[in-house]
């Protein structure tokens, strides 16, 4: 149990940890127009699109 | 018969879409049913007082999502007209504002699970806290600053903002979980602890959140596959959050240190880290400031400090 519960966390810090570095390079690869952002853990759709401009996407 | 918002966009949308549509609605419904539960263990077991921040984060989500979900609607029934654009904007704000209160309190949940768990240690949590205060205050700080640009206006500052608080917030969580775990032995805990239950899933939506980040600069759409993962993920969560808090909690065992352990040497120095100082008179004080009783007991004090010269030095 202790093992199981152990790698897990391992595995969540270390997922964590690429998909940080994965998100820092692509974000400084992204034009301005559609920076990387982060949404909500939901099953809600997130609204990407701006609003106020209707050439946002 | 129950229509689902998310129905209409399926019956337009071919193939994939159809299903991840069907998916994410009966998602969105468990999402609710979860967080309702959750909210109502924590209630029921009477346990806001040490972890009102949870119930805090638990009801903004079912605060955002009942609003949202009928906005949804209105938005995908009226697709080409004002009503459905200004559905629309109100489904951004509060989309992204309600994100905005749940990183906040997210981050007010680790520095409380923090101090939980330090509970037994006073010391060492007095000086963690304030290590966590300071680093919370900086990525705050960080966060806002890094998201601000030349050509950033309102609504993609906000954006841009928020992501950063939350992948910011999202790595702090993570740390508390490598340390709630590996810890958990010498804090008195175990596995059942409400403590390592919510610092589970709050490790399980950061890692999530981080991941999605890397996948959202590849798929940036309104209705991608991701949500579904994201819709399953928070289900668990929230499953897990309502079994820790409806089931009974294991008491915290007694903790037993050696005297030669560092973590007791360390948060015995903590404990008065903080303390106020004492001040000691060095010089430059008159003889009026003492009461005539405290000078009669320095005289006598004086005359028996008198050594006799030595004879042999004097000889």
């Amino acid at each position: 149990m202790k093992i199981i519960v152990r790698s897990l966390v391992i595995a969540l810090a270390v997922t964590g940890a690429i998909a940080t570095s994965y998100a820092n390079a692509a974000s400084s690869k992204t034009t301005t127009k559609a920076p990387v952002s982060i949404h909500k853990t939901s099953a809600m759709p997130v609204p990407t699109c701006n609003p106020n401009n209707p050439g946002s996407c | 018969m129950v229509h689902f918002p998310l129905d209409k966009v399926s019956s337009t949308c071919p193939g994939d879409v159809r299903v991840i549509t069907q998916i994410l609605n009966s998602l969105v419904n468990i999402e609710v049913v979860f967080c309702l539960a959750a909210l109502c263990a924590i209630t029921l077991k009477k346990q806001w007082p040490e972890y009102w921040s949870l119930g805090g984060f638990l009801a903004t989500r079912f605060l955002s999502d009942i609003i949202l979900v009928p906005l949804l609607h209105i938005k995908i029934s009226h697709a080409n007209d004002a009503i459905g654009h200004n559905a629309y904007v109100a489904y951004f704000y509060i989309y992204w504002i309600s994100y905005a209160l749940e990183s906040v309190l997210t981050l007010i949940i680790v520095y409380s699970i923090y101090s939980l768990a330090m509970a037994p240690l006073k010391g060492l949590q007095q000086l963690g806290m304030l290590v966590f205060r300071w680093a919370a205050s900086i990525s705050i700080v960080v966060a806002l600053g890094s998201a601000f640009s030349p050509n950033m206006k309102g609504a993609d500052y906000l954006i841009a903002a928020i992501s950063q608080l939350q992948r910011t917030q999202s790595i702090l969580t993570l740390c508390l979980l490598v340390f709630v775990c590996f810890a958990i032995r010498p804090m008195g805990l175990n596995y059942g602890s409400r403590i390592f239950g919510v610092s589970l899933g709050l490790g399980i939506m950061a890692a999530t959140d981080l991941v999605q980040s890397a996948w959202m600069a590849l798929v940036p759409n309104l209705y991608s596959a991701y949500n579904v993962v994201n819709g399953v993920v928070i289900c668990l969560v929230l499953a897990t959050w309502f079994a820790y808090f409806a089931m009974p909690e294991p008491k915290r065992r007694m903790i037993v240190l050696p005297t030669t352990s560092p973590f007791l040497r360390w948060n015995q120095i903590s404990q008065v880290l903080g303390d106020n100082p004492g001040f000691v008179a060095v010089g430059g004080m008159p003889p009026e400031l003492l009461a005539p009783a405290e000078i009669e007991i320095m005289q006598r004090a004086s005359r028996k400090m008198v050594v006799p010269f030595p004879k042999s030095m004097s000889a």
